[in-house]
């Protein structure tokens, strides 16, 4: 059993990673409710974006560059998907919505593979220089990565409710959660707002890609299905709230980082988002019928 | 070459539907796919060269995989995005059987099926209350966990306890194989053979009650239980029998690979798998052939070439979208259809080649389904 001290610093890195999911799956929510998709190249996404990111800094191009470019690579690639793929898709079932998402997470998977076949040697990083400066509260050392990763969590779940809550253009998305077709006789640009939910879907994506390489790994496959974990905290929110779903990404991150340390179950640490997330749907699916969005009821 | 080979693995596949049939209404067809489905087990084996024999063998097993998966999304409308760990459970299974036990070896193919099945079971009786997206997501977090179980035990390698695995071994004993199949060739034969049983098996159920009770519950589930159909009992049949026979292809998968190791199993293949199913045709069985020989044919295809794999990934991203957006049926429907339409037009330009000069070049929409198996132009 160890010791609280040895714990701590597990915590720490737990809220961070926690922080990250809490973004993706508040990305993840705020698109299935506008558009109906549930996107699960959201990972992939991330992860081309990253490497991207890492090719240029190996051209010796500035830091902030390439984290733009990671940043708008992931919005335009989902903004491409979104305009080509939602119209052609949007009288189907959400789950063939969400399997077509598959067919872009394949094509991303493959162009990374192909692009940056796994070394044998050194491995691929990304180190953000907020890694470097930090500070030290009550005897733990945090660094700045660690305090954007937690911090970009809270602030876009409370900044992503009140947008919901405020604007003209939440309002209008919020409306289309309930129904698509009333809400364009009603003269909402539906595709001007659906464009805008897959873009900023996208730039979280781009942005918890570039967290998630400096984070945990620079590798296709660990970044392209971290998105599981996001999916999972998106699922026990009911892929609806995203107060729960960020709660949930919180308790997953702190519960997957606090099981390193213990000998017996640090190998099965990586079970936590599925075990949570098998746990949270039979639960809810015994006590209630699960909501979906009322234009799919029928 | 490989045309040939696909449409003879096909047809031995499907060769087995044949002798459930009441009355043979198609017998120039029945006795071409049996005459193909000789071919395969007698003459093609000869034919290929260990290179590919090793790849065919796979795509026979996988054959039975994607037959299981098409089964669950085509016939009863349940998808499954964890069909790669269903395979791992059966080759565990297998693996660990035929290391601790003597028994014969199709005994123990069918215990690993049987086991299979039981987890399946065990996971699909709180998951079937689930629809749609959600039994899809949930089948994903089981399988990211049966993963993350397996990597942590290891598969068997001839050590001793409930595991089988042996750390510190450093000569690992091959998994057996059993004694009529010793050579690869033969043990491809094996493959076939067991392949066309569980087809069998599949087309016996959907000739029958069972097979009715899922096209009613696929159509509409509030009709099917209205017109008293056990929709929760005839669901949990169909995932059974998906599981059992996927279990049944992880247990020969073991033996075919001879050391096991959780490499073998990459993230992304639960995912292939649903593409390549998708692609392939989830109503027909011919597609769950044309499915796995997209998968387990088409890299030692690329790799003789010295193509990189990725490709592939790429190509099945392509051909999902493609066929959720403009070609349901998959490939299995959609290829005949583009040779017909293909052949009118020839048909059409032999006969009046004067009044269509410049319409001729565009080509008909189903002349790139021949080369690739993105399948017909969008």
């Amino acid at each position: 059993m160890p010791s609280w001290s040895e714990l701590e610093q597990f915590l720490v890195s737990g809220l961070a990673l926690g922080g990250v999911y809490a973004l993706s799956g508040v990305g993840l929510v705020v698109l299935y409710r506008a558009t109906g998709v549930l996107y699960l190249a959201f990972g992939a996404v991330g992860a081309l974006g990253a490497f991207l990111a890492y090719q240029m800094i190996q051209a010796s191009a500035p830091g902030w560059a390439a984290w733009i470019v990671c940043i708008l690579f992931g919005g335009v690639v989902t903004l491409i998907y979104g305009t080509i793929f939602g119209p052609a898709l949007a009288g189907r079932d959400p789950l063939v919505r969400a399997v077509a998402t598959l067919g872009l997470t394949l094509i991303l998977f493959g162009a990374m593979e192909l692009l940056w076949p796994p070394t044998s040697g050194a491995t691929r990083s990304i180190s953000l220089p907020t890694d470097n400066g930090g500070f030290t509260v009550a005897g733990l050392q945090v660094t700045w990565t660690q305090v954007i990763a937690l911090g970009a969590g809270v602030v876009l779940t409370i900044g992503t409710g009140a947008f919901l809550r405020y604007t003209k253009l939440g309002t209008a998305m919020r409306a289309m959660a309930n129904d698509r077709e009333i809400t364009a006789t009603l003269g909402v640009p539906v595709r001007r707002v659906e464009a805008a939910a897959w873009f900023g879907c996208g730039v979280l994506a781009g942005f918890a890609g570039l967290l998630l390489a400096d984070l945990v790994q620079l590798e296709p496959a660990t970044l392209t299905f971290l998105v599981i974990s996001s999916l999972a905290a998106a699922l026990i929110g009911q892929l609806r709230s995203i107060t729960v779903t960020f709660i949930a990404a919180i308790v997953i991150g702190v519960v997957h980082d606090l099981l390193t340390p213990f000998t017996a179950l640090t190998n099965y640490r990586d079970m936590t988002p599925f075990v949570l997330a098998a746990i949270a749907l039979l639960w809810v699916s015994r006590h209630r019928q699960i909501m979906t969005r009322s234009r799919e009821e029928g | 070459m490989t045309v040939t080979k696909s449409d003879s693995a096909a047809a031995a596949a499907a060769a087995g539907r044949r002798p459930l049939l009441r009355r043979p209404d198609k017998p120039v067809q029945a006795s071409v796919i049996v005459i193909l489905l000789l071919f395969v087990l007698f003459v093609l084996p000869s034919l290929m060269s260990g290179y590919y024999t090793g790849y065919m063998t796979l795509a026979a097993i996988y054959s039975v995989v994607c037959l299981g998966l098409g089964l669950l999304v085509g016939r009863v409308g349940l998808y499954s995005l964890g069909q790669g760990a269903v395979v791992q459970i059966g080759a565990w299974t297998g693996a660990r059987l035929l290391y601790g036990t003597g028994q014969p070896f199709a005994v123990v193919v069918i215990e690993a099926g049987l086991v299979t099945m039981l987890i399946g079971m065990a996971i699909g009786l709180p998951a079937l209350r689930l629809r749609g997206l959600y039994l899809a997501l949930i089948t994903l977090m089981f399988a990211g966990a049966i993963t993350v179980v397996l990597a942590t035990v290891n598969f068997p390698n001839g050590g001793g306890g409930f595991t089988g695995y042996n750390g510190g071994s450093l000569h690992i004993p091959p998994i057996r194989r059993p004694s009529i199949a010793g050579t690869e060739s033969a043990y491809f034969r094996y493959a076939v053979v067991v392949a066309i049983i569980m087809f069998v098996l599949v087309y016996a159920h959907l000739r029958t009650r069972p097979g009715r009770a899922w096209a009613a519950i696929r159509q509409s589930e509030p009709a099917a239980l209205a017109a008293g159909i056990n929709t929760w009992f005839y669901k949990l049949w169909a995932w059974a029998l998906a599981s059992f026979i996927t279990g049944v292809a992880g247990a020969v998968l073991a033996a075919e690979y001879q050391h096991l190791y959780s490499i073998n199993f990459a993230t992304q293949d639960s995912i292939i798998l649903l593409a390549v199913v998708l692609m392939g045709g989830v109503y027909t069985l011919w597609g769950a052939v044309i499915a796995a020989l997209l998968m387990q044919l088409l890299p030692g295809w690329l790799q003789s070439l010295g193509v990189s794999y990725a490709w592939l990934d790429i190509l099945f991203g392509i051909g999902v979208l493609q066929v959720l957006t403009t070609a349901p049926t998959g490939i299995a429907d959609q290829f005949p259809k583009d040779m017909k339409r293909l052949g009118r037009f020839l048909w059409r330009q032999v006969h009046r080649p004067s009044a269509r000069g410049a319409p001729g070049t565009s080509g008909p929409p189903g002349a790139p389904a021949a080369g690739s198996p993105g399948g017909g132009a969008p």
